[in-house]
């Protein structure tokens, strides 16, 4: 592999590293309101999204994104393939999340939240400083398993033309016609992505084991 | 007015208090005067209602009918029956301090952070201020050497100390106890007993669950026994515990070891 090819791979890996990151970003937080938002119970707004998170769920990325490139335009929107690519990785992570926070407030003990609310703290104060940082960690083996299924995931989005770590593979060995090189730095790139995801996990488990009691 | 009056002396004020679990009325009726520096003990068996008594003081249980005021605020819902918004319910709440059962810390704060959460962010009290109050709490609970440590390395006396001064954090108007020691591992109830013995003699206002006879003979104004949610006893401790009126709290002394004169 030449030099071209080199920054090639890494330009492909800063379109996935960079998509991936907005998506889960959006879809950490989108996830989380949509739990407080079904926690609230309210009619016809529960059911749409319960509707919504099984079909996320069910659809495949690849069937995802171009859904949604291909309907844009006949919906009157103008999407350029990041914002499209962005949106499906989003859409489908949201749902894993929402389920992952969802789970978290169930779980969550109402003996603690008792001691906060006979403290004087309303819910809000409840939910910011009390069940907040405990759910972060609890949910968080959850949510970065989530992330790095997303990451993997995300050559999906090739289908709509974007050139992601996985695609420029194919674009090198086009040129090269050495497949195996560029696919071999692109696994190693993709391992060394996860691998910071997983020490992140490590730091947050280390906590955690002060929450059991 | 007359009820202004009366509410205004004192700490707790329940009036015709009822509630029903389901087909289950655990509370009938209940009236009950707690005056401010009283210590009042609530005893019964179990599933008498005294728990949900305790509870419904500060709602986390919602009575279905009566009023219950703290220092002459009524808590939950208004006299118009308007429920309370969670503003204002928290509000009066702040003037109850509650030690549960089990706890209940805060596993992700430290022992000093468990103390000041609530004067930070429900008063509003600035760190410095909450911390120095948070000190000198954990020292009168006799945990001050544990200030950085992690809910899950107490025991469960240390955690209940904590919990204790947690509550009088808030410096509230009258301090709950719903069975304080229940969960406790025997050689460790005394230590907390002490505490509670400790606040009782500064004048703190106390109501208590608790199934520790000789304690609730020891620190207690007035001793309140319930039987299916009906107060069918009340009395200063000397005549609870040595001439009880009737046969339910005789045969209830009698299965409790009824404690000498401490």
């Amino acid at each position: 592999m030449n030099a071209s090819a080199w920054q090639m791979l890494l330009e492909g890996a800063w379109t996935t590293v960079w998509i991936s990151a907005v998506s889960i970003a959006i879809g950490v937080l989108a996830g989380l309101v949509i739990a407080l938002i079904r926690l609230a119970r309210i009619p016809i707004v529960d059911q749409l999204l319960v509707l919504y998170i099984s079909v996320a769920r069910a659809t495949p990325l690849v069937t995802l994104a171009l859904f949604i490139f291909l309907s844009a335009p006949d919906l009157g929107l103008d999407f350029n393939r990041s914002v499209a690519g962005i949106l499906a990785l989003t859409l489908n992570t949201t749902a894993f999340n929402a389920e992952i926070w969802r789970s978290a407030f169930r779980n969550f003990s109402r003996e603690q939240r008792e001691a906060a609310m006979a403290t004087g703290m309303t819910p809000w104060i409840t939910f910011r400083r009390i069940m907040l940082p405990q759910m972060v960690i609890t949910s968080l083996p959850g949510l970065i398993n989530e992330m790095s299924f997303l990451i993997k995931g995300s050559p999906a989005i090739a289908v709509i033309g974007i050139v992601d770590l996985t695609r420029v593979t194919n674009r090198i060995s086009a040129v090269t016609y050495e497949p195996l090189p560029p696919i071999l730095v692109a696994g190693a790139l993709y391992m060394m992505v996860i691998g910071c995801l997983i020490w992140l996990q490590r730091i947050f488990e280390r906590r955690a084991n002060r929450l059991a009691m | 007015m007359s009820e202004a009056n009366t509410s205004e002396t004192a700490a707790v004020s329940i009036r015709h208090l009822s509630k029903s679990f389901d087909d289950v009325e655990v509370l009938r009726d209940v009236e009950l005067e707690v005056k401010t520096g009283e210590v009042v003990t609530i005893i019964g068996s179990s599933g008498s209602g005294k728990s949900t008594l305790l509870r419904c003081i500060n709602w986390l249980e919602k009575p279905d009918r009566g009023s219950i005021h703290i220092a002459g605020q009524r808590i939950g819902v208004h006299d118009d029956g308007r429920a309370m918004p969670v503003r204002e319910l928290a509000k009066v709440r702040a003037k109850t301090g509650m030690v549960f059962q089990g706890f209940n810390l805060w596993p992700h704060l430290n022992v000093l952070h468990n103390v000041t959460e609530a004067p930070i962010h429900v008063q509003g009290k600035s760190k410095r201020e909450a911390e120095a109050l948070a000190k000198a709490l954990l020292d009168k609970v006799g945990m001050s050497h544990k200030h950085d440590s992690y809910p899950n390395t107490l025991s469960g006396g240390q955690k209940q100390r904590v919990a204790i001064a947690r509550a009088l954090a808030m410096q509230p108007t009258v301090m709950l106890f719903d069975e304080p020691t229940s969960a406790l591992d025997p050689e460790l109830v005394g230590e907390v007993l002490a505490v509670i013995k400790d606040l009782s003699a500064e004048g703190y206002t106390m109501v208590m669950v608790t199934h520790e006879m000789a304690f609730a003979r020891a620190v207690s104004d007035q001793v309140v026994f319930l039987e299916k949610g009906l107060i069918i006893e009340r009395a200063d401790p000397e005549t609870f515990f040595t001439t009880p009126k009737t046969d339910r709290v005789r045969k209830f002394l009698e299965n409790h070891d009824t404690p000498s004169p401490a």
